[in-house]
């Protein structure tokens, strides 16, 4: 929730423009992050095979787990360095920053040597089989091998957000993602080396923007740019930022512990070859979902500004419109994957077993989706206006609650479809809990909406009374 | 500036950090009469709200309210673990601080003040003249305050009170100054308002400040 200039723009400038103003950035970097993923499964199936992307799938809870500890550090540290800038202490800045730089290298080596000792066994649990294990390994260790990088450029970009430069940051994402789509072909088709290509491809790619980054960070001529002094550990915020980057590290922890069970499920019901049509199927999925994120990203700062200045006419409109566009965008993907299944799986794979397969899949994950992208708005909704207890329920319903016990009965009765079905069930079961708490919110806040009237009239004098309060 | 640059040079800023029902406020205040300068306490929630158009509850509830009900009352969440990032909702309280901070730093380079709590003494870090003061008090002496400001009915209440109220300004301190509530390293002075009572405290107090600023 940042704010560029002035917050009371956020009572005032027309809603949609202020939508299309804050959710843009966080659209493009979400699309771009999973626009990666796809290429990624592209290449791999095309170059290495359609058993490499059940390998490939095996990999992204442990992937998704790297991320877990990324963000248990990233999110916490950028949380305190955008406090102490907007204090202009760039003193403590400084130290924070330093202070990420050490905790992201002993967690990055800490996940990378644990993992590295265990990986066949937790590559077993994770859902692989005598077949798709080497290909998940191959992978693996070279993703393991360059953590430590992964997990600062992850830190880094999220300190270049905070600290006032979405811009970089957003430049690191798209470039990374462009010298990813170069080196990956290059890599798989031309060196041959499999889907050992495709992870070379992700470390390189990311070496080369936390180069990029680490430069910019040793500029003395700015506000924080790294020193050795910052980078012993202080206890105070080492413990503040692990515990702000709790949460976050918590729901990604949570999301990890699903696709186990998700592939386990597949494997036993379906093969290998299940598992990679759920790769395929989870990527093409993300990509609406992603969208949907940016856009509540987006609406959070101008949903939570106006709640607080109870203008609560805004507030519906942001809601409103938000649900509208999220609707249009998951509802497109519906259409897309019960139109065209066979084009979105076939660019992934010539495997006609996989390519039918993933259309089930795709046709089966996507039945909720016309409804999910209410769901998604409506629990960022209530975070947005301070309700967090009712948003972590949300999301949690979503994504653990309602989605285990589908996940845990379903195949044991219809088998694969079982697993597919478990997921839409699940959306449709917690988008009606969605719209229960959605109704009920309103009925509690009809009263006061009569009272808008005065206080727009209130809060225009307010703003009118003090129009340089800004300066001096 | 340059005049905002002259004013910092013979104006001065009093902030006090203090526990509940110390008699921090009332210190405050009275100091503030008998050195005939701005107090602000809860004030500072007025103005900020008029700055940013957002109403005056909305500053109320990092540091007043109890932050730990809607989670807790729903998940049956009361570790630290969920509770943390979620409740508090970060990102947001953080341009409620902005806010207030953005009201406390144009006051003090405005005039010549006295701050009651709200991390007014490390958002003024680099005011030329700034006294950091930190006021407690006996146990006793606190329970009996807060059970008459706060009309409350039992010493148990009371003293469940204190032990919150503490803990949460404790928390809001340190979380957002780079320092530690309460602890003598953090302020010039820390003083235990039952050794001379309230006035005698504010005797004390003011030749303290008179002589730090040369005032006569």
């Amino acid at each position: 929730m940042k704010f560029t200039s002035n917050p009371t723009e956020l009572g005032q400038e027309k809603v949609g423009k202020l939508l299309l103003r804050y959710a843009l950035p966080s659209i493009i970097a979400m699309t771009a992050s999973s626009i990666y993923h796809i290429t990624d499964s592209i290449f791999i199936g095309h170059g290495v095979g359609a058993l490499a992307l059940s390998g490939l799938a095996i990999t992204f809870p442990l992937m998704n787990l790297a991320a877990a500890f990324g963000s248990l550090v990233g999110a916490g540290a950028a949380t305190l360095l955008s406090i102490r800038l907007g204090q202009k202490d760039y003193d403590s800045a400084n130290t924070i920053l330093g202070n990420a730089l050490t905790l992201n290298v002993l967690i990055g080596l800490s996940f990378s040597v644990l993992s590295f000792i265990f990986l066949d066994p937790i590559l077993y649990f994770f859902g692989a089989s005598g077949v798709t294990l080497p290909y998940a390994r191959d992978f693996m260790e070279i993703i393991l091998l360059g953590n430590v990088i992964t997990h600062i450029y992850f830190g880094l970009n999220a300190m270049l957000r905070s600290s006032g430069r979405p811009e970089k940051s957003m430049f690191a994402t798209v470039a990374t993602m462009v010298i990813n789509l170069i080196l990956n072909p290059l890599f798989i088709f031309g060196f041959q080396w499999g889907i050992k290509g495709s992870a070379w491809a992700t470390v390189i790619s990311q070496t080369v923007m936390l180069v990029w980054q680490l430069k910019f960070f040793s500029n003395k001529s700015g506000f924080i740019y790294l020193q050795k002094k910052t980078l012993k550990l202080q206890k105070k915020i080492v413990t503040d930022a692990l515990s702000i980057g709790m949460s976050p590290f918590l729901m990604n922890a949570v999301s990890c512990l699903i696709v186990i069970v998700i592939n386990q499920g597949l494997l036993r019901t379906g093969g290998d070859l299940a598992v990679g049509a759920y790769g395929i199927v989870n990527r093409i999925a993300y990509l609406f979902v992603m969208v949907v994120l940016g856009l509540n990203q987006g609406m959070q700062p101008i949903a939570g500004y106006n709640f607080g200045a109870r203008l609560y006419k805004r507030v519906n409109e942001v809601l409103k419109i938000t649900t509208i566009l999220a609707t249009g965008v998951t509802t497109f993907g519906f259409l897309f994957a019960n139109l065209f299944p066979e084009a979105f799986a076939s660019m992934f794979t010539n495997d006609k077993e996989l390519i039918d397969l993933s259309v089930n899949g795709l046709r089966i994950v996507f039945l909720s989706y016309p409804i999910i992208g209410f769901q998604m708005v409506t629990a960022n909704f209530f975070q947005s206006i301070g309700m967090v207890g009712k948003a972590i329920f949300m999301s949690l319903s979503r994504q653990l609650l309602f989605l285990l016990p589908c996940l845990l009965i379903f195949p044991r009765i219809w088998g694969i479809d079982g697993v597919w079905y478990s997921m839409p069930a699940s959306d449709l079961i917690s988008s009606i809990v969605a719209a229960i708490l959605l109704v009920q919110h309103f009925r509690q806040f009809k009263h006061k909406e009569q009272e808008e009237e005065n206080v727009t009239k209130e809060y225009r004098e307010q703003i009118e009374l003090q129009p340089n309060a800004k300066e001096g | 500036m340059r005049k905002l640059e002259e004013n910092m040079n013979t104006n001065f800023v009093v902030n006090i950090g203090r526990q509940l029902g110390s008699g921090g406020r009332q210190i405050g205040q009275l100091l503030a009469e008998r050195l005939a300068i701005s107090f602000y306490d809860k004030e500072l929630i007025t103005l900020a709200a008029k700055q940013s158009g957002l109403q005056e509850e909305v500053f109320e509830r990092p540091d007043e309210k109890s932050r730990y009900t809607l989670t807790g009352g729903l998940l049956g969440l009361k570790g630290p673990a969920l509770d943390m990032g979620f409740s508090r909702n970060y990102l947001w309280n953080e341009l409620l601080f902005k806010i207030q901070s953005d009201v406390i730093r144009e006051l003090g380079h405005e005039k010549s003040c006295i701050f009651v709590g709200r991390c007014a003494d490390y958002i003024l870090r680099e005011h030329p003249r700034a006294l950091n003061l930190f006021i407690n008090a006996d146990l006793d002496d606190r329970v009996k305050r807060v059970i008459t400001n706060y009309k409350l009915t039992s010493k148990e209440k009371a003293t469940d009170l204190i032990e919150r109220m503490d803990k949460r300004r404790a928390g809001y301190y340190n979380y957002y100054s780079n320092k530690k509530w309460g602890a003598a390293e953090s302020y010039h002075l820390c003083i235990n308002s039952s050794v001379l009572g309230i006035e005698g405290t504010v005797d004390f107090i003011e030749g303290f400040v008179k002589q730090k600023f040369q005032l006569q």
